[in-house]
């Protein structure tokens, strides 16, 4: 079979994985709500269920983008601008909590402001802050990745000659003239992001806040019951809205996004990184306090899991146990064992890998072989593969639900496999993300000196196409098996309607039973704090792998 | 003292009324059932329960029963009644699930009509009437009963901080702006149940220019917190509950929806202490009976042997501590070790809605409730 139809395949295959249960979830709700588009955005307006949850959204979201652009930025100008001891190893705690499953996140906040910690939960005004510290810290390192290459390899005779000009005589001045109009595009693009991934957010808003909703969780929390005629009609209604109002605010913000990433390639004179930096002692005020943020939240996950609350007349108080752990890793008949979830997980992971890894890399080919001959369709296939972004990962797993409840619940209730489809679906624009540019940056004379030299397809694949994409092929992998293992919202829909669970998901049921139980909050944590290790240790492993001027979000 | 005099008084024309009906109970319960002839089924030898956090489900009771019969079981564990329903119809006509345990009579009607239920086979003849007053079909049997009613926080609502209630509207008062915790009805069993209880409520108080559901209006307009489930409403909310001692505890609400039984579990834990009350206004409570149906399609065999052992006697007349519901079984009552019979309240008139008028109106019943939340 020749490249052109091992391409075609690889397209068809992944839009139709895309396409495909979206599509039936569509049609499975339109069939339950009528077709009549103007009735499902008002049903927005017409439920109690989603009142203000459109405003929550956008509110929290914007907040959530202005703070991560605060704290980030001291940061990324530290990082950036001076240099450090133990450089890399500064900027891998920093960039650490965005591959941190939001889960984890979600129990490290309740730990920090529950009772063991700050004790200020019972507050009902400190969770909307710490919802959008929450998501601060989640986002930090999307501030610093795309902001530090630019800040530490401009050229520092720029802002001397700015020194010299009369609209750079002042820190403000040089700000202003110099440093925003640089940075501009990086800042927004990480703002870009930063919103979406917070509009989006279901784990964080589902344990931080109580009763408000995104339109993410809201439709989480009412898919349970969609797509049934004749029942609760309404939320089918309501599901759609929100599903047209969620797409087209992150279309939007992802072309923004996507424009944004075109201009932040600055044709700047670019100098090395030893050249720009210099010593700033005063920096560690930000630095130090950054790194205790970044690691706080995870350390509070760990110890909380080894924290029993003990009840009795004379009140509550706390001892040390590994109880929980116990109680976390042995299976009841209300509970799975967090082992089988961990297997689960594990395997989930694997496959995913064998299938998002070659169907993106594909897709990235693909891309990258019509952008010299078709450049639109190289563009549609470019941003077809996005869609996934702008989706969400609780409408995948609707799509994912209702799709197979369509086509054969019976084959897909049973079938160990369903979470993978809406794992492939979410991983596969990543790898296409990280491939894409590899391989446009592929030198093409290696694979015709070779092939000058007489040396077979096969032989120049193995010989030379891998070895050049090694480092994007690992990062690649590692990031299928990290996404794939803290996947949380759609998981958390499909696996409700069928045998299995993942790690993420079992977290939130153990934290879902009733608090009597003294278990509840630290079982939780020590699942959560299982899954943090397997998060640290791929995201250690990428880091080895990353190119060193990397401006890209992953 | 009094209280007991109260149920006894009420149980006395109840236990008269109760020979004649149960005796034809009986007899309808021991007449062999007849299979329709359209039922097949293959008994694969596994029993697959789909049902929410049912804590009555221990780890030994299951293992006793696969003991006894050599059926393993698999459980299926959604969030609550409503799910458990919309699991049974979104996989109508497919065989994931043998039982279904949890669903309860605000929901149970709707799985009828969708005939995603079996007739089972199981054997027992001792379940009370009041059990089978919302339903004595042949598609569920009820394994578990209590009522819903409002608690409130006798620390806080002594009668001179704050007044008792003495009907609904009194909540709908300055007083009470932000203080009554209630789950939602869309989301959860217990504020379906509270919100059908309402709708009779209203019906038959003495003011004919109200509705129920300008009392949901009024309520949403004092800020009343609405929650997803009652795990939300009573422990993070609830100050006269166990919440206080749990992590996330907020405690703003002094009344909340929950059992009528609900301050005796309290007590029962705390040696015979607590500060929990139910409250009993006329026609505010409702009559919450929980039902284990064999799913269409399913293993029948497995199904019918669960539901046996469901209601033998062993079993369910552990249900108070167990799953901190009522037992079904007749002359079987809530333990009096640590107060929880005496800290227990029976309502004195219940709400009286049939399981017919739920499945006729729910849905009605949830859209309106929805106009009235947003009205305010």
């Amino acid at each position: 079979m020749s490249n052109k139809y091992v391409a075609r395949l690889a397209v068809g295959l992944y839009l139709s994985l895309i396409v495909l249960p979206l599509w039936l979830a569509l049609d499975r709700l339109i069939w339950v709500a009528g077709f009549d588009a103007y009735s499902w955005l008002n049903s927005l307006d017409e439920n109690f269920i989603s009142q203000g949850v459109l405003e929550f959204t956008i509110i929290q979201a914007t907040l959530s983008a202005i703070l991560t652009l605060a704290i980030g930025i001291p940061i990324a100008w530290q990082l950036g601008r001076y240099s450090w001891p133990l450089q890399s190893l500064i900027r891998s705690i920093l960039t650490m909590p965005f591959v941190m499953p939001s889960i984890v996140a979600a129990m490290g906040f309740m730990s920090i402001i529950g009772e063991n910690g700050l004790d200020i939960r019972s507050d009902r005004s400190t969770w909307f802050t710490t919802l959008i510290i929450a998501h601060a810290w989640f986002n930090l390192a999307l501030v610093i990745r795309f902001c530090e290459p630019v800040l530490s390899t401009l050229d520092p005779s720029m802002e001397e000659q700015m020194r010299l000009l009369p609209s750079g005589k002042t820190w403000w001045g040089r700000f202003r003239n110099l440093w925003a109009p640089i940075l501009m595009p990086s800042i927004a693009a990480a703002a870009c992001m930063t919103f979406v991934f917070s509009f989006t957010s279901f784990a964080l808003v589902e344990w931080i806040t109580l009763g408000e909703n995104t339109l993410e969780s809201m439709m989480a929390d009412i898919g349970s019951s969609a797509g049934i005629k004749g029942v609760m009609v309404s939320k089918n209604e309501l599901i759609l809205g929100a599903s047209i109002i969620q797409f087209s605010i992150l279309i939007f913000s992802l072309g923004l996004m996507s424009w944004l990433q075109q201009r932040r390639q600055s044709l700047l004179p670019l100098v090395s990184e030893n050249i720009v930096k210099t010593q700033n002692k005063k920096g560690w005020i930000i630095v130090l306090p950054a790194i205790v943020f970044a690691v706080l939240p995870l350390l509070a996950v760990l110890i909380s899991s080894f924290r029993i609350r003990e009840v009795d007349a004379g009140g509550s108080r706390q001892y040390w146990s590994t109880e929980a752990w116990n109680y976390a890793f042995t299976a009841t008949n209300s509970l799975p064992s967090a082992w089988d979830a961990l297997q689960n997980s594990i395997g989930y992971a694997i496959i995913t890998l064998f299938i998002a890894l070659p169907l993106g890399w594909m897709l990235a080919l693909t891309i990258f072989d019509l952008e010299k001959r078709k450049p639109r369709l190289a563009r549609i296939l470019d941003i077809s593969t996005m869609l996934p972004f702008a989706v969400s990962s609780v409408m995948i797993g609707l799509g994912v639900m209702l799709g197979m409840i369509k086509i054969n619940p019976q084959f897909f209730y049973s079938l160990w496999f369903t979470p993978i489809l809406a794992h492939v679906m979410i991983t596969t624009p990543f790898v296409v993300r990280i491939m894409l540019p590899a391989i446009r940056s592929l030198d093409p004379s290696f694979d015709e000196c070779a092939q000058i030299l007489g040396m077979s397809k096969t032989k120049r694949f193995f010989l030379i196409t891998i070895p050049m994409l090694k480092g994007s092929l690992i990062i690649s992998s590692i990031f299928i098996l990290a996404m794939s293992m803290g996947e949380f919202g759609a998981s958390w829909v499909v696996t409700r309607n069928s045998d299995w669970t993942t790690l993420p998901v079992i977290i939130d049921s153990i934290r879902a039973v009733p608090y009597n139980n003294p278990m509840t909050v630290p079982a939780a944590n020590a699942v959560s704090s299982v899954l943090m290790i397997i998060a640290l240790l791929l995201f250690i492993s990428t880091e080895k792998f990353r190119p060193k001027r990397d401006g890209g979000m992953f | 003292m009094n209280n007991k005099i109260i149920v006894f008084s009420m149980l006395i024309p109840f236990m008269m009324l109760s020979g004649c009906i149960s005796e034809s109970i009986e007899k309808k319960l021991e007449e062999e059932p007849e299979m329709p002839e359209e039922y097949q089924w293959e008994d694969d030898g596994e029993l697959v329960i789909v049902t929410y956090d049912v804590t009555g489900l221990t780890d030994s009771m299951l293992s006793e029963f696969e003991n006894q019969t050599g059926y393993e079981i698999s459980i299926t564990k959604l969030e609550d009644a409503g799910s458990i329903l919309s699991h049974l119809l979104q996989y109508k006509g497919v065989q994931v699930s043998d039982l279904a345990i949890g669903l309860d009579n605000t929901y149970l009607q709707t799985a009828i009509d969708n005939g995603v239920l079996w007739e089972h086979f199981a054997n027992f003849s001792n379940i009370s009437e009041s059990a089978l007053t919302p339903y004595s079909g042949p598609l569920a049997v009820p394994f578990d009963q209590g009522y819903m009613c409002l608690n409130y926080d006798t620390e806080i609502v002594d009668g001179e901080n704050m007044s008792v209630p003495t009907s609904l509207w009194d909540l709908t008062e300055d007083d009470w702006n932000g203080k009554v915790a209630i789950p939602s009805p869309e989301t959860s069993s217990p504020g379906r149940a509270f919100m059908t209880a309402t709708v009779d409520y209203f019906a038959n108080d003495e003011d004919t220019n109200t509705e129920w559901t300008d009392w949901w209006t009024a309520m949403a307009e004092n800020d009343a917190i609405i929650t997803t489930g009652w795990s939300e409403a009573y422990e993070t909310h609830y100050t006269g509950g166990y919440g206080e001692y749990t992590e996330g505890y907020v405690g703003d609400a002094h009344v909340v929806v929950s059992y009528c039984h609900s301050p005796g579990v309290e007590a029962w834990y705390n040696g015979n202490w607590t500060k929990s009350a139910a409250l009993d206004l006329p026609r505010a409570a409702f009559h919450q009976v929980e039902y284990a149906a064999a799913i269409e399609g399913g293993n029948l065999d497995a199904a019918s042997a669960f539901i046996e052992y469901l209601l033998s006697e062993e079993v369910n007349v552990n249900m108070p501590t167990e799953n901190f519901m009522y037992s079904v079984l007749e002359d079987t009552d809530l333990p009096e070790d640590g107060g929880y019979r005496y800290h227990s309240t029976i309502p004195v008139q219940p709400a009286e809605v049939t399981a017919a008028q739920i499945a006729a109106n729910m849905e009605n019943w949830l859209e309106d409730w929805n106009t009235a939340m947003v009205a305010a």
